[in-house]
């Protein structure tokens, strides 16, 4: 696309500073970078690039843009301008924020009131609600808090015509129009660019503990596993940790202090055999840590949540077969983060044969990051889904000139 | 009204006792729950498989004949009203549960199952299915998907959409997609989300697999009588402050009261404004928050409060509440249901504006609400017979809506568009979000024969150029007309 585009990258930056403010652009190479500071200008720059075929890629602090397939942008859309959380009405529970603010930033003002967006993304303190959004990323506390799905009630996006559109509100029960907010979260900046989001806040959990337990192999779990997601308790956070030592389960309660020694005995007896013991919040670190590992294959695998023990042993069992060093972080939703640090081919190989075992249970694997040569010679998708002609009339409709991220999603939408 | 030739293709694709086409029987499906809006199918059809159900759009596809799907008919915003001439698609013979997996929390049903139907299910395993509208005893899951139904307790537990994970969905074009998975985050858009709510106008879903969730192990139901239902409202304001997230909080008026109480002898506290708190899970946690809603209750005023001791009293508790709308029945010949959502916060001013309102035109409102999430239920009473009353409680009803929009609300929480709140959508949203929301009409649906007519102001046809409504070619041609 930027290949085509009429008009040099210097007649570009130009355009875009009289949109947004010469000290708002720079130029690296063949991609211009615009700071704009809101939505109308978002709109204005997105219509000129939409006339001129530029490709566009939105960002917010970039902690992300390695996920997917790999775009060359004539133009980046930094969002760090717009980073305010606009409104919290805290007693309505409902908090309105601005893209490009960080997770922690608006998560600290949302703590004023002793509240918060019940999700623990990674890279808190950098990634930005945009961010975050686009790439549907959340961690241990889907498992009872839901993901960004249910906690998005409204958005603000710019489309790549310039059209500024709004969806959803800022009530959390509301079924006016179609939510277009759910097309949005998790489809990578290829249908909008999103610059404010409405979410339905819950209180902070006042009062939680963890606790840990550690096996020599993870089905010593299974049973402990299935019996306690089919109890009455209520855990926040359950999380199998793995790597080629050992295998170690958390337990997140978030009660009432004076109700844990009951949650704890009947954890205890959940476990039986196996001892569990009080352990530190820093467990639940574990998944960026994993993502944080240089030069590995980070894979997020999903799986139904009877078959995770399963999935961890096999997982094990095929790593040892070929000497692949492997790492695992699984939430009991069936959510799995996985590093392969390995040459491509037995990365590859070991990917395929994921695809293949996950099909009859209808699960995934997403090469969400991939080491430089690797990304371009494998599908880091792997969208089986039937309705990929539809998705692709859903981005023809959205953005017929292709300029929003184009080539990053399924299907190379 | 349908030409001999498409009824034929009609039979072939479901048989001829899959197919309605007598004028006497084809009564039954002119309306829903909206029971003042009715229109003629030009046919009835009764599928009992998915491939069925492609072989029936497929011919409404190739003749470009409006169809709509239908499971129970208990919509209260016409979202299953017939298009005149077109074919009404009743899934009621697609009942079967076909799958039940309690170690991965999920079911596989077909659209015509009754939501109650698959609690009673899964209830002899513990789990129950969250999503409980006051018809759960007879609406169905496919109706429950085309209107993201809620429910009392969906404050906790959230809505159809947070319990589906995937759909199998005929398309209008006669193509059968999946949607989503049972397991989380498929590398794709999120078209099931999208799909959920969108009232039958996206297609037929001919299969849901719906997330099921352990009972918990205790559930408390208190009832607290106020002088006011703006001191009930007061009461959630400061449980909700209290960091408490309870399972439902309901909120009745003094009508109200009195139409449950004739209706089912629900054997509640008669007073100006009843709050009903229900607080579920661990045993421990439940007992320890009661006490503090107890308090909070107290400090707000409450005359009295009264747990419910037993299930039995539990049940006959939410009878009469769930029984609410029907009970209207006894203390007025006629009313209107109304479906808006507000800001928690706006409650006490704005129960205080619909009073001023309904004084000033002489029409009496009752007031059943899910006080948690800020969603009203006014019930405009009135009578038919006396002339021109309808028309003032209509009207009534609609500036209700605009005042729940200026207070930062939604015009419907839990009953949908339909054809009753089409003008009430331009209301809540702009010309460039109602277009946005096309794209993705005209990206399932170009021909617009699923369910057209419904939701938007007005319709718009799809034509090839995206982004600000132009004239369609049909249109400026003269061909076709926008209504």
């Amino acid at each position: 696309m930027t290949t085509v585009a009429a008009i040099t990258r210097e007649e570009c930056k130009t355009r875009l500073a009289t949109i947004a403010g010469a000290e708002r652009v720079a130029r690296a190479g063949e991609t211009v970078t615009v700071a704009a500071s809101d939505a109308e200008q978002f709109s204005e720059i997105l219509r000129f690039a939409n006339s001129n075929g530029i490709a566009v890629t939105p960002c917010g602090s970039g902690t992300k843009q390695s996920w997917g397939n790999a775009v060359e942008a004539g133009i980046r859309l930094d969002l760090s301008r717009m980073n305010k959380l606009r409104e919290h009405a805290w007693q309505d529970m409902t908090c309105t924020v601005e893209a490009g603010c960080t997770w922690a930033t608006m998560q600290a003002e949302l703590a004023h009131h002793g509240q918060m967006v019940a999700l623990d993304p990674l890279w808190p303190e950098r990634a930005t609600v945009g961010g975050i959004v686009a790439a549907n990323d959340g961690g241990s506390l889907r498992l009872k808090y839901g993901g960004l799905r249910d906690l998005i009630i409204g958005m603000s996006v710019v489309l790549a015509d310039g059209t500024i559109a709004k969806t959803g509100g800022k009530v959390v029960k509301n079924v006016a129009g179609y939510d277009l907010h759910k097309l949005m979260t998790g489809s990578f900046g290829t249908l909008g660019v999103i610059t404010e989001v409405n979410f339905r806040l819950h209180p902070l959990e006042a009062n939680t503990q963890t606790w840990t337990a550690v096996a020599p192999e993870p089905m010593q779990f299974d049973r402990a596993l299935r019996s306690l997601l089919d109890s009455q308790l209520t855990p926040s956070s359950v999380q199998l940790r793995l790597n080629a030592r050992e295998c170690t389960m958390d337990v997140r309660v978030a009660a009432p202090a004076e109700c844990m020694d009951e949650h704890s005995a009947k954890l205890s007896k959940i476990f039986g055999a196996v001892e569990l013991s009080p352990s530190d919040e820093i467990v639940w670190q574990t998944r960026q840590e994993l993502h944080d590992t240089a030069n590995a294959v980070v894979l997020k695998i999903s799986t139904l949540p009877s078959d995770l023990c399963l999935l961890c042993s096999e997982l094990q069992d095929w790593a040892a077969q070929k000497g692949v060093e492997i790492a695992v972080v699984a939430q009991a939703n069936g959510l799995v983060t996985a590093t392969l640090k390995t040459a491509p081919d037995a990365a590859i190989a070991i990917i395929d044969q994921l695809r293949e075992r996950l099909r009859k249970v209808g699960g995934s694997v997403v090469a969400l990051q991939v080491p430089g040569p690797l990304r371009n010679s494998l599908d880091v998708w792997g969208c089986e889904s039937n309705a990929l002609p539809l998705m692709k009339e859903i981005k023809r409709r959205f953005d017929p000139n292709r300029i929003l991220n184009p080539g990053r999603f399924v299907g190379n939408i | 009204m349908l030409p001999q030739g498409h009824i034929e293709e009609l039979r072939v694709a479901v048989g001829s006792d899959g197919l309605i086409t007598g004028e006497s029987q084809l009564q039954t499906y002119e309306c829903d729950g909206l029971t003042n809006f009715r229109v003629m199918p030009g046919a009835v059809v009764l599928p009992r498989t998915s491939a069925e159900v492609q072989a029936v759009v497929r011919v409404c596809a190739r003749h470009k004949i409006p169809f709509v799907s239908r499971g129970a008919g208990t919509g209260l915003s016409g979202g299953a009203l017939p298009s005149a001439g077109g074919v009404v698609i009743s899934l009621a013979r697609m009942n079967r549960i076909l799958e039940v997996n309690i170690a991965d929390k999920y079911v596989v049903v077909e659209p015509g199952v009754i939501n109650s139907h698959v609690t009673q299910r899964v209830a002899p395993q513990g789990y129950f299915y969250a999503p409980d509208p006051s018809s759960q005893s007879v609406c169905t899951i496919g109706g429950n998907v085309a209107e993201n139904s809620g429910g009392a307790h969906c404050l906790k537990y959230g809505f159809t959409v947070t319990h589906t994970l995937a759909l199998e969905v005929v398309l209008p074009n006669g193509e059968i997609v999946q949607l989503g998975s049972p397991t989380l985050d498929a590398p794709e858009y999120d078209l099931a989300g999208v799909f959920v709510g969108s009232e039958g106008t996206l297609g037929v879903t001919t299969k849901v697999t719906l997330r099921i969730v352990k009972r918990p192990e205790v559930v408390q139901t208190l009832l607290a009588a106020f002088d006011s239902p703006q001191a009930a409202g007061q009461t959630v304001s400061d449980i909700i402050a209290a960091r408490m997230l309870p399972s439902a909080l309901e909120i009745m008026d003094t009508l109200a009261i009195e139409a449950a109480e004739a209706a089912v002898h629900a054997n509640y506290p008669m007073c100006g404004g009843l709050l009903l708190v229900e607080l579920d899970g661990p045993g421990s946690e439940v007992d320890a928050l009661m006490r503090q809603v107890l308090e909070i209750c107290r400090n707000n005023g409450a005359q009295e409060t009264r747990l419910a001791q037993s299930e039995a009293e539990r049940m006959l508790v939410w009878k009469g509440r769930k029984a609410a709308f029907a009970a209207m029945g006894r203390i007025s010949p006629n009313y209107i249901v109304q479906d808006g959502v507000i800001p928690r916060t706006a409650l006490p001013r704005v129960l205080s504006e619909i009073d001023r309102m309904a004084t000033a035109v002489g029409l009496r409102v009752a007031n059943v609400f899910h006080a948690g999430d800020g969603n009203l239920h006014p019930l405009v009473l009135y009578d038919r017979s006396i002339d021109g009353q309808e028309e003032k409680a209509l009207d009534l009803s609609y500036r209700i809506l605009h005042l729940c929009v200026d207070s930062g609300g939604s015009i419907t929480g839990e009953h949908g568009v339909g054809k009753e709140k089409q003008e009430a959508l331009g209301y809540m949203f702009s010309e460039p979000d109602l277009d946005t929301m096309q794209l993705i009409r005209c990206a399932f649906d170009p021909a617009n024969i699923s369910n057209p007519d419904k939701v938007f102001p007005r319709t718009r046809l799809c034509g090839d150029k995206p982004g600000p409504y132009t004239p369609h070619p049909l249109e400026t041609a003269g061909i076709a007309e926008i209504f």
